[in-house]
């Protein structure tokens, strides 16, 4: 295991953990709940370091990406099902972070909001294709750790450390009305959603190929999810603990993403505002290139085509026009003029429905011995497994009776 | 899509009257409490301009699309957020804090009711 | 015709991803030509690998709509070309010389050749 690789891996892993919608359900999570939905991230977190972990182990050993192996084990009625609906959410996803990005660069420069979206669109696609993977994704997660401001200035205003860690005790606030208590569960159910959104498992696990991982690189996968995903999540807690601490004594329950840099501004200053939006946008492009990219892996593995950013981008022609198709279709998607929050919104509904049918494919070919042989999933990451999919699918049934019962989280 | 769910929800409990607004009572108490919050901060040097007008612009519109979604344009918790449209951009924090704490005191009795 | 020996047609062969001799993908089975007459032994023949495979194996309303977008071409690959079956198939031939590269070839004609490092 190389050592520079490995911090390489994990940071990247850190920095790229936060999107757009984690920016928005974190602060918001603090606002109107204090530390309560704590304890929703850390097990959300738990869940997608053990289908990360997993997905990195099938591509290390089965050689093969989830999608096509998932093709193989639902067939050919409900392996396009499952494509489709993967693609329509991680679509909807994709567009939601082009329209973050131009909201973070409208606050950043002035400049309007949609030459912004298609400034920011462009120079995606044109990183995605003079960058080689490994590149592509070491620059949006390194530059994702500006995000770090965040843990700098909670740590600057002196919380109390011991309400945070009762935080991560999964807990009920007392005295919540049945709207907030409905509204408080839809809120476990968007966290869940954003930490584990399905196309990052379609993106590590491609990731994987992209990067030709073997059974000699499992420890290495192992310790960049655990410890990489580990530390990320602790951005997205610093930002609800922030909102917990900052905004909700201020009857602030923010509406619009670029209120997440309030947190950083207000004990470091104009200093702590610029690394706040630069990490977000830096974050939030990475997702934006995850998203796209998950698409693309998707439909060209379902389809055995050639695919990845390890070859150039004449080498594997149809999976270069689906990433491109990809992307222009989530700009079209933001031109529409349907609002980020709304785009937000119907990204977190839209994937956890879609999770169970994502993750019971990874589970079913993790557990494989034929395939996996000894690497085959023991009884811990079994037993994690099966938990964690019986609770997306809770989560999933939940959510959009929630959603509507709430006004996505308004009521 | 919001909108719309809030709209439909409101033609549902229409008999309700207030408590049909009771989201957009909150999301404009936050907003003005956020407004007030931005400048705050840009008094004490602590945002760039840029920010500052960026985040009014999209706090203002926010709040207009709040006014514009009641089903009771003649209510107090209206003149509110009328009063709120009203005010200069770099109203000062104690003025919009006033509107967000009588916004949050309607709020806060119709949750009651 | 080289034997496979026994295989089990849905669960090993199946959907599952094709590459070729230069380990490029190449597709995926899409469905399987079967041979033989009843009361005799039942072989597989060749894959079949293209849109046009799916006309058995969904609705008919389906396999019009996925032909008005992908067209109904399908290449037959004799079972002679398989020289492995695991987590893929895997052939003797370039997937050229089967007629498995042809959209791919068609579309590479659009992609630019430059700026990528």
């Amino acid at each position: 295991m190389n050592p520079l690789e490995l911090t390489l891996g994990i940071m990247t892993a850190v920095g790229g953990f936060v999107d757009i919608s984690q920016l928005v359900f974190s602060a918001q999570a603090g606002s109107r709940f204090g530390f309560a939905l704590i304890a929703a991230f850390a097990i959300s977190t738990i869940g997608i370091i053990v289908f990360g972990e997993m997905c990195g182990r099938v591509a290390a050993v089965a050689r093969q990406p989830v999608f096509s192996l998932m093709r193989h084990r639902l067939g050919l009625k409900l392996g396009l099902f499952t494509l489709a609906v993967s693609l329509a959410s991680t679509l909807i996803t994709c567009a939601a972070e082009i329209g973050g990005l131009g909201m973070i660069l409208n606050h950043l420069t002035g400049a309007p909001y949609l030459p912004m979206c298609i400034a920011s669109t462009l120079l995606l696609m044109a990183s995605m294709w003079i960058l080689p993977f490994k590149w592509i994704e070491r620059t949006y997660g390194l530059l994702g750790l500006f995000m770090i401001v965040f843990v700098v200035a909670l740590v600057a205003i002196h919380p109390p450390w011991a309400k945070i860690a009762g935080g991560f005790v999964p807990q009920v606030p007392h005295g919540l009305s049945t709207k907030e208590l409905l509204s408080y569960s839809y809120f476990i159910v968007a966290i869940f959603s954003a930490v584990m959104f399905p196309y990052e498992a379609y993106f590590y696990s491609s990731g994987g190929i992209e990067e030709e991982w073997g059974p000699k690189d499992l420890l290495t996968n192992r310790v960049t999810s655990v410890v990489g995903m580990g530390l990320g999540s602790l951005l997205s807690i610093a930002i609800l603990a922030l909102g917990a601490l900052l905004f909700a004594p201020a009857l602030v329950a923010p509406e619009v993403p670029g209120s997440a840099a309030l947190e950083t501004a207000i004990p470091l200053g104009k200093a702590g505002l610029l690394f706040a939006l630069l990490g977000m946008f830096f974050a939030v492009a990475g997702a934006a290139v995850e998203t796209c990219m998950a698409n693309a892996y998707s439909i060209s593995q379902f389809f055995g085509w050639e695919w990845g950013r390890h070859k150039k981008p004449w080498e594997a022609p149809r999976f270069t026009v689906a990433w491109i198709a990809a992307m222009l279709l989530a700009l079209l998607i933001v031109m529409t003029g349907v609002q980020v929050m709304n785009l937000v919104d119907y990204a977190v509904v839209s994937s956890i429905v879609v999770l169970p049918l994502s993750y019971l494919p990874l589970m079913l070919l993790a557990n494989d011995k034929s395939y996996m042989g000894q690497y085959a999933n023991k009884w811990l990451a079994k037993g994690l497994g099966w938990l964690f999919f019986v609770i997306v699918t809770v989560t999933a049934i939940a959510a959009v009776p929630l959603y509507l019962l709430t006004s996505g989280g308004a009521a | 899509m919001r909108r719309i769910l809030l709209l439909l929800l409101s033609l549902a409990a229409c008999s309700k009257g207030p408590q049909a607004d009771l989201p957009y009572i909150s999301q404009a108490r936050s907003l003005a409490a956020e407004w007030a919050l931005v400048n705050e901060q840009a008094s004490a040097g602590k945002l760039t301009q840029t920010y500052v007008e960026t985040m009014r612009k999209e706090l203002r519109q926010e709040l207009d699309t709040s006014g514009k979604a009641l089903s009771q344009p003649h209510s107090a918790y209206a003149r509110e957020i009328d009063a709120l449209l009203k005010q200069p951009g770099d109203a000062s924090p104690a003025d919009l804090r006033e509107h967000a704490r009588a916004l949050k005191t309607i709020e806060d009795s119709l949750e009651s009711a | 015709m080289r034997s496979l020996g026994q295989v089990k047609i849905v669960s090993q062969l199946l959907d599952l991803q094709i590459i070729d001799k230069d380990e490029r993908s190449c597709g995926v089975v899409d469905d399987i030509e079967l041979g033989g007459s009843p009361g005799k032994e039942m072989r597989v023949e060749a894959l079949l690998v293209g849109p046009g495979a799916y006309e058995g194996r969904m609705p008919a309303w389906l396999f019009w709509l996925t032909r008005k977008i992908a067209g109904d071409r399908m290449a037959r690959v004799p079972v002679d070309q398989i020289t492995e079956i695991g987590s893929v198939v895997k052939l003797k031939s370039k997937a050229e010389e089967l007629g498995l590269h042809e959209v791919e070839d068609k579309v590479r004609a659009w992609i630019p050749r430059e700026g990528a490092i």
